[in-house]
């Protein structure tokens, strides 16, 4: 016996027995609501965030210290380093002056957005225009949690393979920038830039998609001049 | 292992939604989850089960119901369910989008009030 009523709250199965309430509701709501938080918290001060995401080793921190390099003297530049364990990547990043806090993820495989969330009130952004959060390095669940951010920017360096975009198609699906990093390798693996980028843009017609290498500077400029214009969006 | 976050949030979103009803145990629940989730069922099950222990949700069953991508060509207007590609599985065209696939959200759930 099974009765649906139209709002779907109730639905009696049996005598005594069971009932079904039909809910609808996001699993992810509490998240979503902390996301929103950080997205008026940052449209207050008019920062501009990025959410870096990519496997360990892609290169989000070589990447951030490049924008580092980029914005020094212009000032206005944070940083939120996300790690399962230990202060590696913000002691690397606080050599180069800039404000930067550490998250621990402990068990989390990425950065939850109500850490962030509570990170980034005891945090000075009174200068503030650019927020860099580097994500915990892997490709599966940083993609499931928005941040809040204004772009959302993955990396995928040429010795990864290219048969990634097929493999974690999420991050993919919502990222809007793919950068494909270590170019200068390309000679020494097996990595078809032109499947990476058909797959890619499948997953999102709108991405944009940046080849460089850090070591050679090749492709460096042109991300980090988009980089420049995107933050610049932000008034 | 992110289905351990997941799990937490289904629990908890259980729970408020058991106690808005005055249930008193939480038999089963029914979700549907997109495969771009990348969820593994068993190990879903085996956390929310170790998580639910000794609340009303003990024992509770999880269903889940699998949304599907979605594929669109443009040019042969192919629009169909199919695994992620990143060309059109009938013309070969290499602009297809794809759509859906990213649910993750409770249904319903069935209480013993």
């Amino acid at each position: 016996m099974e009765e649906r009523n139209r709002c779907g709250i109730l639905s009696r199965m049996g005598p005594g027995g069971n009932v079904r309430i039909d809910v609808e509701r996001s699993i992810l709501q509490s998240a979503d609501e902390a996301a929103v938080a950080i997205r008026a918290l940052l449209a207050g001060r008019k920062i501009y965030a990025i959410n870096l995401i990519s496997s360990p080793g892609s290169g989000k921190t070589t990447l951030i210290e490049a924008l580092l390099a980029r914005f020094e003297g212009k000032g206005g530049v944070a940083v939120v380093e996300g790690d399962i364990e230990t202060e590696i990547d913000a002691e690397r990043i606080r050599k180069h002056g800039v404000q930067v806090r550490q998250i621990n993820t402990r068990s989390s495989c990425h950065i939850q957005p109500s850490r962030l969330l509570s990170v980034l009130r005891e945090m000075d952004l009174s200068e503030t225009r650019l927020l860099l959060v580097e994500n915990v390095g892997n490709l599966v669940c940083p993609a499931e949690v928005s941040l809040g951010e204004d772009a959302r920017v993955v990396l995928l360096s040429v010795t990864e393979g290219d048969e990634k975009p097929l493999k974690y198609p999420l991050v993919f699906k919502t990222s809007d920038l793919l950068v494909i990093t270590k170019t200068d390798l390309l000679p020494y693996v097996t990595f078809d830039v032109e499947r990476v980028r058909r797959a890619a843009r499948a997953a999102n017609p709108a991405v944009e998609i940046f080849e460089v290498s850090a070591t050679t500077g090749a492709g460096m400029s042109a991300l980090l001049d988009r980089i420049e214009a995107l933050r610049a969006t932000k008034r | 292992m992110h289905e351990l976050g997941i799990a937490n949030e289904i629990l908890d979103a259980a729970l408020s939604e058991a106690d808005r009803h005055a249930a008193k145990k939480v038999t089963s629940i029914r979700l549907r989850v997109g495969v771009l989730r990348a969820i593994e069922p068993e190990n879903l099950s085996f956390l929310f089960e170790h998580l639910a222990r000794g609340t009303p949700a003990d024992g509770a069953r999880l269903e889940i119901v699998e949304e599907p991508i979605r594929v669109d060509c443009p040019e042969c207007g192919l629009s169909e369910a199919h695994a992620f590609t990143f060309e059109c599985p009938r013309c070969h065209g290499p602009n297809v989008s794809v759509t859906g696939g990213d649910a993750l959200s409770i249904l319903s759930l069935e209480i013993e009030d």
